[in-house]
């Protein structure tokens, strides 16, 4: 329909977001080279992320399969990206077919991510050959504020961060067996990260000598020109995207990177804590959820292990009821009480003495620190003779 | 003889709620509806004008998108983008702007059970949100008939497995009259008619009528609970 529009700015705002960047203002008051906040929320599933970039957001949410492996690549799983521009983002996006934007951002996306070899691929085999892992990370663009690629690139990184696989032993009589654990019984796994690459998108304006960082939708529509460059705390550039646009000069160019790669390091330190401090959180819910279970046993001793599964839900108050019939008053009364205000039920802070007892007791927190602790590209990539000799002999 | 719940809730009880106005910037309205852990996130725009081919261009028509968390919409997904469109067309006042149309999107953003009332829920705040024109509003509640008869409201994920047969159910808001001091309950509840119901499953006629009994008294506590968010949050309205 013809009135999905982009928005477009009215000449006398082309020409006040100009005249203003040509003496270093912007209309949101940053400098050039400032990053608008940025807030990272998990969910209570694992995997799922909602990341708030100024008014951009981005949800991820990153999930699992067994599947038969490509036949090039018998012994590594699979990682694949989608994004569609959800019309909820902004007015001029359609359902149903994703635009051109949305295959860049995807591709920008996935090359950062997998061609860099980010996630370690060969640990998500089973059997090699029949059964591998494949990764899927959904990336919902819930509000279009400019510098999607940058959002929903941090969004992938903390889904990703925060997903857990379920353990599986292989077994049976021929050892090609799969046996795919429940959480419940054996902790499920989180991937390994080798490195975490950033996107850091620069716009251009004029003839390319006026440059800002993370530019607002509404520098979107005026902008000449865009690059991202996807760099990750060592300084390696992972990937160089600029689709045509104004030309600029490779000096400029030089210089943003060296921008970037500060940039990069600050986003990766800002995911990494709240990564940890969500785990933390996570594993203390653990530790919280045995005394409990434990004292219900005591009271029904027919209760099975079922209550554990619904950790969150149990820090409710169980309430004694005497009312047959009617509507128990108290819940929407609670409700009224503390939730009236913006609440964030997805944000996973905790206090400084919950999270220094989860140090003490959780394991798994440590193991995640380890498991994303910054690899140079060079382990991540092996020696391209490396890897075909070892499938030629695979196959 | 009250039996309580996996999660600890009595039959009757309901999982906490929250609601946020306009949590999206680009939307012109949109409302982030939360049940305990099943959240929707419902973004509005509109009205657009034009309406699509083959709807009335004399009366406004409405859009819905329905998001899954992921992968792509299949039979189910479309069976609740037409009932929320159906039970969205029966609340608005589509003669106020006529051949227009208004788009509503919704993004499931957790899953735990009741997924299609907390839908329904989270599209009403956001049209209201949104400044759409309203007969009322639309209250809807997820009922659950157990293998032994007995009705539990608002299930969750865990508790939907085990049920024989489930209703989600739509009502209109209560009424809330300034003059009388005391409202008689009874007499303005059977004045409420039910919007939407769907039912899956195998249920005695008894059974139903404990369901819209037990969710018209639940539905009134939940559209106070969407009565005082709505007031207190709008900061124009005095």
């Amino acid at each position: 329909m013809d009135h999905h529009q982009r928005w477009r700015p009215t000449v006398n705002e082309r020409e006040f977001i100009e005249r203003a960047l040509q003496s270093d203002l912007r209309v949101d008051g940053r400098r050039p080279f400032d990053f608008r906040r940025l807030k990272i929320l998990f969910g209570r599933e694992d995997g799922s992320a909602e990341v708030q970039l100024g008014d951009t957001r981005v949800m991820g949410y990153a999930t699992a399969q067994l599947v038969q492996p490509y036949k090039d690549r018998p012994n590594e799983g699979t990682l694949a990206i989608f994004t569609e521009f959800s019309p909820m983002a902004d007015p001029a996006f359609e359902p149903g077919r994703p635009g051109e934007s949305a295959i860049e951002l995807g591709r920008v996306v996935d090359r950062g991510l997998r061609e860099s070899r980010a996630v370690d691929m060969e640990s998500l085999c089973v059997v090699a050959g029949k059964h591998v892992w494949s990764v899927r990370v959904d990336l919902h663009i819930l509000d279009n504020g400019g510098n999607l690629i940058d959002a929903a690139n941090i969004a992938a990184l903390a889904a990703l961060s925060t997903f857990r696989r379920p353990e599986c032993t292989v077994g049976g009589e021929d050892g090609q067996q799969v046996t795919v654990h429940d959480p419940e019984v054996r902790d499920p796994l989180p991937l390994t990260i080798h490195h975490l690459p950033i996107a850091v998108t620069f716009a251009y304006f004029g003839e390319g000598n006026i440059m800002v960082i993370d530019p607002t939708y509404k520098e979107e529509a005026v902008m000449g020109g865009r690059m991202t460059a996807t760099i990750n705390s060592n300084g390696d550039v992972c990937s160089i995207q600029k689709a045509g646009g104004e030309g600029v000069m490779s000096s400029v160019i030089m210089q943003c990177l060296r921008i970037a790669s500060v940039k990069a390091a600050d986003i990766t330190s800002k995911i990494k804590n709240e990564v940890n401090s969500y785990t933390s959180a996570k594993a203390l819910q653990k530790v919280k959820r045995l005394p409990a279970s434990a004292l219900k046993k005591d009271n029904a001793p027919d209760v099975a292990m079922k209550e554990s599964s619904d950790g969150a839900l149990e820090t409710q108050s169980t309430k004694p009821s005497s009312d047959g019939q009617q509507i128990n008053k108290e819940p929407p009364s609670v409700v009224e009480d503390n939730k009236q205000e913006d609440v964030e039920p997805m944000l996973s802070e905790c206090n400084p003495e919950a999270q220094s007892e989860s140090r003490l007791t959780a394991g798994g927190s440590d193991e995640m620190q380890e498991a994303i602790s910054p690899k140079s590209l060079k382990d991540a990539v092996k020696p391209k003779h490396k890897r075909k000799k070892k499938q030629h002999s695979k196959s | 003889m009250e039996k309580s719940r996996a999660d600890g809730r009595n039959p009757n009880q309901l999982r906490p709620f929250s609601c946020t106005r306009n949590p999206l910037d680009r939307a012109h309205g949109s409302a982030r509806w939360a049940q305990g852990d099943t959240i929707v996130l419902a973004a509005v725009y509109g009205p657009k004008p034009g309406t699509r081919k083959g709807e009335n261009p004399e009366k406004a028509s409405i859009e819905v998108v329905w998001k899954p968390m992921t992968g792509q919409i299949g039979k189910q997904e479309k069976e609740y983008e037409m009932t929320l469109k159906r039970t969205l067309q029966s609340i608005c006042l589509l003669t106020v702007h006529p051949n227009t149309t208004t788009s509503v999107i919704l993004q499931v953003v957790g899953n735990d059970g009741s997924l299609l009332p907390c839908a329904i829920n989270a599209c009403c705040a956001a049209l209201v949100f949104a400044g759409i024109p309203l007969k009322h509003l639309a209250v809807a509640i997820g009922c659950g008939v157990l293998e032994d008869g007995e009705v539990i409201l608002d299930t969750n994920k865990a508790e939907e497995q085990q049920l024989k047969s489930f209703a989600h159910l739509v009502f209109p808001n209560s009424r809330k009259s300034a003059s009388s001091k005391e409202p008689n309950q009874k007499e303005e509840d059977s004045e409420r008619g039910l919007i939407t119901s769907i039912t899956h499953g195998v249920m005695s006629e008894e059974d139903y009528f404990s369901c819209i009994e037990r969710g018209l008294a639940a539905s009134s506590r939940i559209s106070d609970f969407m009565r005082t968010t709505l007031q207190k949050q709008a900061p124009g309205d005095v």
